[in-house]
């Protein structure tokens, strides 16, 4: 039974990464393998999140969906009418209270008329709320009022703004007592995750937040995500230097009072310099749609929060996090391969077999992808590919070492083990697949069978929606990150601080920026390989 | 209204005024239109049944940081300095909007005839001494019992909620200040927890000597009532949790693994026993109860070894209720259960659990000494909750001024009449145009009264002329009757202000509008050299 997590949720992305999440949890197949009680709390009326979310003035839309439940009537003494609306609306309520519910599942599976379609990528996607499809709990929506989500003017835009958005005790009392709630009716708290903009003035946020956490409830996890949308055409340099000394400064705060940090984006770079969004071969997304790549991004995180959410595992968020941030590493990176490529009907060893050069996945943290595949430690997970049993019959000759292993998580290990030698591999191998029914949006390509696989050959494909996906991720500590936190100084000693002076008038002191830096620099130095031959990029540091 | 647009001249109109562009009419309309180009202001009133003796102030802790949102200059200015208002007094926060708005129309009088607004406000300051010189003279000084504190206290609540409820919570805020109250030392009101509850009528809010903790024991066998017991705090962890040390868990079978889990369960175990001898020893066959009040967390098993003997557990209780528990009941918060002595409990006579729903409350009463109380706020909704704690905390604001200050104010608009005719008396003394200024100062204080006299729908005029006629003649200080719109003796009904809200309201509306009318000369006069 795995232990609870409290899941908070920071800025405008974080809401939309997380509704899509909610939304994936929603209807599992049979046989659950997750534990649903590891981020669902069961309340009196059904289950909602063990959720806060942050968010702005005019960033929650009504949550006339999903949305937050009514109050609860127990005051009342008297007689109590209930007037259900017809129409749309309701078969997704009830979809959602009852996550376990078979009658609810075949539901989802035939597709109710008028709910089966995705909601159309237009003007009913803008918010989070509009594609958030469960109910939250009352106390899980937390709107700040002393910035607007939108428009020219009040926005949060700098980090020292977060920051002193929480310093308010108000502000601080109110998301105290939000936590105490959930945390005090946890029984096994195992910790907590934070899913946090990165580009914008939330990783202020996140850094008070973090800190109050890991003040609080120490000895407790805390995984923390940080978010970045995927960044449009440069149009205003100092907005670009904004979000790149906001992802900087968060990075280092954030990883400092975490148990692991992961930066988690489709976006090519964290940097100035903007670089095209990560492409995947099955997926058609709009990258500019918030809709489209939260969506990407959540189904990933379903499959990498695995490790601590089976039922039947007694790793712990903790232990997660202890076995990658080694030495120091306490920031990972974060791949997937959403959908994995697998053939229809094809088993596990033959669809891992179809890559032994080059592991199928992407790098989900906004840095280069290096051929060289090399890490110091990993959590991988594969979901929704090993319902086939192997084909291999006894007696025959496995084809080749993959087929001749007994069970799904050997086949895994082994394949690690070819892939990444030396390196320290925890696998997990689901059953289960990440369900991607509406309000996901039907972003897959078009050679993909209901089920997400590849059809046999190429030129029989069913233009039925997706409805679920194998996915496969890890959760790395490597060297690509010694890319990414170099490149990020780099870019921040170019910039100087002359260039944002406004910047610092929000808040944040400039020795505290020259510290932050130094920091991270220290913490790139953490991911060196003894033997890499990189002494140019050292020299480049050192200047 | 004056052409300076002022947005907020309208709370006389007791609605939400459009700002901005609002004020129309009069010669000035020139003049402060740098000020108008921001945005229209929304300023939102209370509307209370009953009319109120003395202003309402607008909804403060919730609305007041709405100063950063406000873009139109003047009224952001005039919304930063009730806030800071709000911060040094806790009260007075439209009385402030009233003056200075009222000094800049009255201003604009004398300036749109060509007074240089740097001769008003000369007079303005000569004004304000004197002014201030009335305060000191008018001002009360008495022994702050518990009936002055009431009145002060009631006069400050009336304004905010009505009567029926504002009669309640008067008692409730000076007993919990007055219970707070250390002889010798600061009153620190974060000592007095304020509590919301959703239920029930607001008329039930009530004043709990002791604690009320929003969570409760998390085990189906631990008693909901307890009296007369002990209380031990404490920030233990009593749940099993992987060391911090990461020791992996090096093991052959199943038992020895079944082992190793045991010895660090062991460890919690011990923890709970400790717990479980002070227990033992404190209470013996006496039926006394025994709570444990946890910061850190508590995990099925050690609840269900407390429960089996007959000991009541909450955890994760909050931090900063913590100190708050040593003072209601005694005894000291423990860090470790190494060193546990009967010295270190607490006690308190009664102690049950209410559910409400999904929530659970903990009410911990009775206590012997509280250094620390509790003020349960009972709402049907969200917004009557909101409504009640601001004026619980200006309430309190009010007892704890009037105590730090040793005198009170009379109130119901009293003050201003006195000191709008000291200044008119004063007014020959002043050499030169300045005159007008103080003139101008006096004619501005009286909008207090006169909106008082409108807001309980009086004709405004009218009310003032009969108070300022019945102070010239008695000379008593005298204050506009709310019920009856006729002149009353403000100190015989028991009408208190605070004397630092007055003083400060003096202050800061002087100097604000005096800077206001000069950075105005200063723009206009940039603008026409622009266009020259």
């Amino acid at each position: 039974m795995a232990g609870e997590v409290v899941t908070l949720q920071l800025g405008h992305y974080a809401g939309c990464v997380g509704a899509h999440w909610w939304g994936l949890q929603r209807c599992p197949p049979e046989g659950t393998e997750l534990s649903h009680a590891a981020l669902l709390r069961a309340g009196r009326d059904g289950c909602t999140p063990r959720l806060i979310a942050l968010e702005l003035k005019g960033g929650v839309g009504p949550l006339g969906r999903g949305g937050a439940r009514p109050e609860p009537l127990a005051a009342w003494r008297g007689d109590v009418a209930n007037y259900a609306e017809p129409g749309t609306g309701t078969a997704l309520r009830d979809r959602g209270q009852r996550p376990g519910d078979a009658s609810a599942d075949a539901d989802c599976g035939s597709g109710a008329p008028g709910e089966g379609a995705a909601p159309s990528a237009g003007s009913s996607t803008q918010l989070w709320s509009d594609y958030l499809s469960v109910q939250l709990h009352p106390r899980s929506i937390y709107v700040l009022q002393q910035y607007n989500h939108d428009g020219d003017s009040g926005r949060l835009e700098a980090f020292g703004q977060g920051e002193k958005l929480l310093q308010d005790a108000s502000c601080m009392e109110e998301l105290e007592d939000r936590l105490h709630f959930y945390a005090e009716e946890c029984d096994y708290l195992q910790g907590f995750q934070v899913l946090c903009d990165l580009h914008d003035g939330f990783s202020g946020v996140g850094a008070k937040v973090t800190e109050v956490l890991q003040d609080e409830y120490s000895r407790k996890g805390i995984l923390t995500w940080g978010l970045t949308p995927v960044t449009h055409t440069v149009a205003d340099s100092q907005k670009n230097f904004y979000r790149v000394l906001n992802a900087a400064l968060g990075i280092v705060h954030l990883s400092a009072h975490s148990s692991l940090f992961c930066p988690l984006s489709l976006s090519g770079s964290l940097g100035i310099k903007p670089q095209p969004p990560i492409e995947f071969p099955y997926v058609n997304y709009d990258a500019s749609l918030n809709y489209h790549s939260s969506a990407v991004l959540a189904a990933a995180l379903d499959t990498l929060t695995v490790p601590y959410r089976l039922c039947s595992s007694r790793g712990s968020m903790m232990h997660l996090a202890e076995m990658l941030s080694f030495s120091g590493r306490k920031v990972v990176a974060a791949w997937a391969a959403v959908p994995f490529p697998a053939v229809r009907g094809h088993s596990l060893p033959d669809a891992l077999c179809a890559h032994q050069q080059d592991v199928p996945w992407k790098l989900l943290s906004s840095c280069k992808e290096q051929k060289v595949s090399r890490c110091f430690a990993q959590s991988v997970v594969l979901r929704g590919v090993c319902k086939e049993s192997p084909t291999s019959c006894p007696g025959q000759q496995p084809p080749s070492p993959l087929h001749a292993c007994e069970t799904a998580e050997q086949v895994l290990q082994y394949y690690l083990h070819t892939a990444f030698p030396g390196a320290f591999s925890a696998s997990h191998v689901l059953e289960q697949p990440c369900v991607t029914l509406p309000p996901y949006p039907r972003i897959f390509s078009p050679l993909l069978s209901r089920q997400g696989f590849l059809p046999d050959d190429l030129s029989s494909y069913s233009a039925a929606a997706v409805e679920s996906i194998p996915v496969l991720t890890s959760l790395q500590s490597s060297p690509v990150l010694r890319t990414l936190l170099c490149d990020l100084c780099k870019d921040l000693q170019k910039l100087g601080t002359r260039r944002c002076a406004s910047f610092f008038a929000a808040g944040v002191e400039e020795d505290d920026f020259h510290e932050a830096l130094q920091e991270l620099r220290t913490l790139s130095q953490c991911y060196q390989m003894g033997f890499e031959a990189d002494n140019s990029e050292d020299e480049s540091d050192s200047d | 209204m004056g052409a300076l647009g002022l947005p907020l001249c309208g709370v006389q109109r007791r609605a939400c005024v459009r700002g901005g562009g609002g004020g129309g009419g009069g010669g000035g309309e020139f003049r402060l239109n740098w000020l108008l180009r921001g945005e229209s202001v929304l300023y939102p009133l209370p509307s209370g049944e009953e009319p109120p003796n003395t202003l309402p102030d607008p909804p403060q802790h919730s609305s007041l940081p709405f100063s950063e949102q406000i873009q139109h200059p003047t009224a952001s200015l005039i919304a930063k300095v009730a806030t800071a208002q709000d911060d040094i007094t806790g009260d007075g926060t439209t009385s402030n909007v009233l003056i200075i708005g009222e000094l800049l129309k009255q201003a604009d009088l004398y300036i749109s005839e060509g007074l240089h607004p740097r001769i008003v406000a000369e007079g303005f300051e000569i004004a304000k001494e004197k002014a201030l010189e009335v305060l000191e003279q008018v001002k009360v000084t008495k022994e702050m019992d518990r009936e002055t504190l009431i009145d002060v206290a009631k006069t400050s609540l009336r304004t905010k909620v009505h009567t029926e409820l504002a009669d309640i919570l008067t008692e409730a805020v000076v007993d919990s200040v007055l219970a707070v109250r250390k002889p010798g030392e600061p009153i620190d009101l974060h000592m007095v927890e304020i509590m919301e509850m959703k239920h029930k009528s607001e008329t039930d809010t009530t004043l709990i000597r002791g604690l009320v903790l929003d969570h409760g024991a998390r085990h189906p066998d631990m008693k909901k009532r307890v009296e007369d017991a002990y209380i031990l705090t404490c920030n233990v962890s009593l749940e099993y949790e992987k060391t911090e040390v990461s020791a992996g868990f090096f093991y052959k079978s199943a038992e020895e693994r079944e082992k190793l889990v045991k010895a660090e369960r062991k460890f919690i175990e011990d923890r709970v026993s400790k717990i479980i001898d002070l227990k033992r020893r404190v209470c013996g066959d006496s039926d006394k109860g025994f709570i444990v009040i946890n910061q850190k967390g508590i995990d099925p098993f050690s609840l269900d070894a407390l429960a089996k003997e007959g000991i009541v557990a909450l955890r994760r209780a909050k931090r900063r209720n913590m100190e708050r528990l040593t003072l209601a009941c005694g005894g000291t918060a423990m860090n470790s259960v190494e060193d546990l002595t009967p010295d270190c409990l607490g006690h308190a006579g009664l102690v049950y659990e209410y559910t409400l729903g999904e929530e659970k409350y903990t009410f911990i009463e009775k206590c012997d000494n509280p250094r620390s109380v509790t003020l349960l706020i009972r709402g049907p909704n969200k917004h009557t909750l909101t409504q009640i704690k601001d004026a619980v905390r200006d309430g309190l604001r009010a007892v704890k001024n009037a105590i730090e200050d040793g005198c009170v104010i009379p109130g119901a608009g009293a003050l201003e009449v006195a000191v709008a005719n000291a200044l008119v008396k004063h007014k020959p003394n002043v050499k030169g145009r300045a005159q007008l200024g103080v003139q101008a100062f006096a004619d501005a204080l009286l909008i207090i009264p006169k909106v008082l006299a409108q807001n309980s729908g009086y004709d405004p005029q009218e009310t003032l002329v009969k108070v300022q006629a019945e102070h010239a003649e008695s000379g008593q200080l005298t204050g506009v009757d709310l019920n009856t719109g006729e002149p009353m003796v403000a100190a015989a009904a028991g009408i208190w202000d605070n004397y630092n809200v007055k003083k400060q309201l003096l202050h800061s509306c002087t100097v604000i509008a005096s800077n206001i009318l000069l950075v105005d000369e200063i723009m206009r006069a940039g603008m026409s050299s622009l266009k020259g």
